[in-house]
């Protein structure tokens, strides 16, 4: 008898205890920036501010749509201030959905135009592309490939990765090339990298690890997660991919408000934090991003590089035409 | 008149309190599912595209696939668990007590978190490893029915050790008086064991085909997977998702009938029916083997410490700065859970032990809410808990302890379902002889008895809650995220030492808390 009183109170004590109401001011934000970049960015603002930050993170299987889903399930009544996306297009399935506040931050004036929406619904701030990690140790420098179209060239027969297209980047890279290519060819060209023996890993962290690993020769992946194995010291090098023609995919990280969140103010504080040159400085350095602002001389990154020309809004409306076909694709 | 309704009242307290547990149970458990049929009824589309989807080929590909893959996990851990319970539960192998312990341990453990272990030694990087064979063998379908085995196979291990713990030892000193040790295990002991043998085989069958985290991690395709995945991908759909669910809860309930069949009668009554933990079977000449294969059995599933501690190795500074309040996130919520589920066992657990009206389907209920897949259970929690009115719910851990409530009642009920059955009935019969009423028996005669069950049941319920991922993944209030999320949402990006040292800080405190429930269960030595 004694154990479980004992128990109960011990219980209690800790239900008091948690009962505990904050009375700090505070920010609540979801994001599918990677935690290990996103977090040391949320604790320099607290300390800067004195407003806590409670943050959501994706996992990286579900990236960009887990959080995205949560707020959607969450909008009759928000919990959330701020939608940190790791891409730009998971946004404008908010601002469709009305869940968005628009909000033109003062501190993001010297983002270029085409990084950020005209109205304020969503800001760019920091990009990556979306690139070839080749291993090294398994591919010498004038086999490397060069194209994304070497995924589907049967001399890199079951040798490559990319991540699952349902999530995360992926699904906007399938996206572009539906839009730049047409349904037909874009159709075609994924069978093809299935029937190649190319594998669909879970999430582009992994086909980081696949190719570190040598498990593969190379994946469509990140910049950050290229960068990330290249700290690692990992036998990798980064290949922008389709110089000639078709360009490198960049992709701003979005900063948006959420419509109704519970701490408008702060929110928008949060929003210039985020958005503010110290924070692109800040990813391009420790995240492997490439800086949007011209201005940022000096700061480490890739050399000039041709870029694909897409429209960020025609691209979420082909993700959500595309999505059922997507899943077929990958089994389910 | 006011004494009429005093006996009234005093006759209703057992039936009421009963109802408070099924309301409880019925707001966690059931009330998300309402909440997701409902709105699938209001949305024909999510339904139609629904039903759809399972009209096709694909889904029920990688479905019967995952049925084949969790019946080959449940077979490979009765193979490994029958042999290793009967060592381990009756025998004179030296050290069998510590070895239990050590086998039993990872199973109180998120199991990707022991796939991450296997990677960190068979991994292309792993201390073990470093060839393309041991990686493609991990990260293959192969790969992930062997990690969820050994992780899974403790189930059947104590289950069969518990049961056998519990026999008559007259039974086996008769047949020993003519019968070697081998003859007398396979013709008396294993029968004897065969339904808690099949109970744990039907757990581990339960287990391996809701698992998430290791198909995930391990890249293999599963059909758990591909729900989350439909409530993950761009056009979300809980409604599809649900769909998608229905083949799952077909099997949860054929399940659910298959124990009541199979076991059901008698799992209560020989599930450690007196467990004297007395050495009934001497293996004369065998024993240095049966020691050998016992701490074999038993360390095999402590390999992937090996390979978490290896990696953690140069993680373990960094780890102050990443675990941000995880173990506060990870421990509040599920103690509180625990001690909200095993007060509830102690009235559902009775009820069904006792096989009072109602009880039976509360189990039923509880059953189904486990084997379900967690995401939608957290999607029915979010429609049915983030309203105005609800916030300070919805907004605070008591989301998280809703969600253990509704997807753990079933493990402390049935725990202390088991030990009511095994007690005797005479004294609760003979204090309501005397006229003491439900709630005196139960305070003075039924939780003093079952003190000790009442631990296990709360012990049990905690180091599920903590080992928990797929249930809080997707409601989890912002800034609390338990250890188990943390863990998982660094694992792609984060430095791998450090999510090595988290995994092992998670492992540490789960450890703790074994001790801490061990020594409570320590026998007094009376003055």
């Amino acid at each position: 008898m004694k154990v479980p009183l004992k128990l109960a109170a011990l219980t209690i004590a800790v239900c008091a205890s948690f009962a505990c109401k904050r009375t700090q001011r505070e920010v609540v934000v979801y994001t599918s920036v990677d935690q290990p970049f996103a977090e040391p960015i949320f604790r320099e603002f607290e300390k800067r501010s004195g407003i806590q930050v409670r943050a959501v993170f994706d996992t990286e299987e579900t990236k960009s749509t887990g959080v995205l889903n949560r707020l959607i399930a969450e909008a009759q009544r928000p919990q959330a201030d701020v939608f940190w996306s790791g891409d730009p297009v998971r946004p404008f399935v908010l601002a469709k959905r009305g869940l968005l506040e628009p909000y033109a931050s003062a501190a993001a004036a010297s983002i270029p135009a085409q990084f950020k929406s005209a109205d304020g619904l969503w800001t760019g701030a920091a990009a990556r592309a979306k690139i070839l990690l080749v291993n090294t140790r398994r591919v010498a420098p004038p086999d490397m490939p060069q194209s994304i179209l070497d995924l589907a060239n049967p001399r890199w027969k079951a040798q490559a990765a990319i991540a699952n297209p349902v999530f995360g980047t992926t699904t906007m890279y399938v996206a572009a090339l539906f839009t730049v290519w047409g349904d037909d060819r874009a159709k075609a060209f994924l069978e093809q990298i299935k029937a190649n023996g190319t594998r669909i890993a879970s999430s582009n962290g992994e086909v980081r690890r696949l190719v570190a690993a040598g498990e593969v020769a190379f994946g469509l992946t990140d910049t950050d997660d290229a960068h990330e194995a290249l700290q690692d010291k990992a036998p990798v090098q980064v290949v922008y991919p389709d110089q000639g023609d078709l360009g490198t995919l960049v992709m701003p990280n979005a900063v948006v408000l959420i419509k109704g969140g519970p701490h408008p103010a702060e929110a928008r504080a949060l929003v210039d934090h985020l958005v503010s040159p110290e924070v692109e400085k800040r990813m391009t350095e420790t995240a492997g991003h490439i800086p949007l602002r011209r201005d940022l001389a000096g700061t480490p990154g890739p050399g000039p590089f041709r870029t694909m020309q897409v429209d960020y809004a025609r691209m979420a409306d082909e993700i959500g035409k595309i999505e059922p076909w997507l899943r077929q694709w990958t089994g389910i | 008149m006011d004494r009429h309704l005093s006996a009234t009242l005093k006759r209703a307290q057992e039936p009421l309190a009963l109802g408070a547990v099924g309301s409880m149970l019925i707001v966690a458990a059931l009330l998300p599912f309402v909440f997701l049929v409902v709105n699938l009824v209001r949305a024909p589309a999510e339904l139609s595209a629904g039903l759809a989807l399972l009209g096709s080929r694909e889904p029920w590909f990688v479905f019967l696939r995952s049925v084949g893959s969790a019946l080959v996990v449940a077979l490979a851990s009765m193979l490994v668990g029958m042999p290793l319970g009967l060592l381990l539960g009756c025998t004179d192998v030296r050290g069998r007590k510590a070895a239990l312990i050590l086998h039993v341990f990872p199973v109180f453990l998120p199991p990707f978190l022991l796939a991450l272990g296997w990677f960190h030694l068979f991994g292309r990087s792993g201390l073990w490893g470093g060839s393309e064979w041991t990686s493609g063998a991990l990260f293959s379908l192969g790969g992930s029915v062997a990690v969820e085995a050994l992780a899974f196979a403790p189930v059947v291990t104590s289950l069969v050790a518990l049961a056998l713990q519990g026999i008559d030892p007259s039974l086996v000193e008769a047949a020993r008086v003519t019968a070697r040790p081998g003859r007398v295990a396979t013709r008396i002991l294993l029968p004897l064991a065969w339904p808690a043998a099949a109970l744990g085989g039907l757990v581990v069958f339960a287990l391996s085909l809701s698992e998430l985290g290791v198909p995930m991690f391990l890249r293999v395709r599963s059909y758990s997977a591909a729900v989350f995945a439909r409530l993950g991908a761009v056009q979300y759909a809980p409604g599809e998702a649900l769909v998608l669910t229905l083949p799952m809860l077909l099997i949860s309930i054929a399940l659910l009938v298959l124990e009541r069949r199979l076991v059901g009668p008698r799992s209560f009554s020989v599930l450690g029916l007196r467990s004297t933990g007395k050495t009934v079977l001497p293996l004369g000449s065998w024993r240095p083997i049966g020691t050998l294969v016992a701490w074999a059995g038993a360390l095999a599933t402590l390999f992937p410490f090996v390979g978490l501690a290896w990696r953690a190795s140069t993680g373990t500074a960094a780890v102050q700065d990443w675990i941000g309040s995880g173990v506060q996130n990870s421990i509040v919520p599920a103690a509180i859970a625990a001690t909200l589920l095993s007060g509830m066992a102690v009235v559902l657990g009775r009820a069904i032990a006792l096989r009072r009206a109602g009880a039976k389907a509360l189990d039923a209920l509880t059953v189904l809410a486990f084997v379900t897949p967690a995401a939608v259970l957290g999607v029915g929690l979010i429609g049915v808990w983030n309203r105005s009115g609800t916030q300070p719910i919805y907004g605070t851990l008591a989301i998280i302890v809703i969600g253990f409530v509704a997807r753990y009642a079933v493990l402390p009920t049935r725990t202390f379902a088991l030990a009511v059955a095994r007690a005797s009935p005479h004294f609760e019969e003979s204090a309501a002889v005397e006229g003491a009423w439900f709630l005196r028996r139960l305070v003075r005669i039924v939780v003093p008895l079952h003190a000790g069950a009442i631990v296990a049941a709360w012990l049990l319920a905690f180091v599920f809650c903590l080992r928990d991922l797929e249930t809080t993944i997707l409601f989890y209030p912002a800034g609390s995220a338990p250890l188990t999320v943390r863990i998982i949402t660094l694992e792609a990006n984060g430095p791998e030492p450090v999510v090595a040292a988290l995994a092992l800080v998670h492992t540490s405190i789960v450890a703790a808390a074994l001790v801490l429930g061990a020594l409570a269960f320590r026998p007094r030595r009376r003055a």
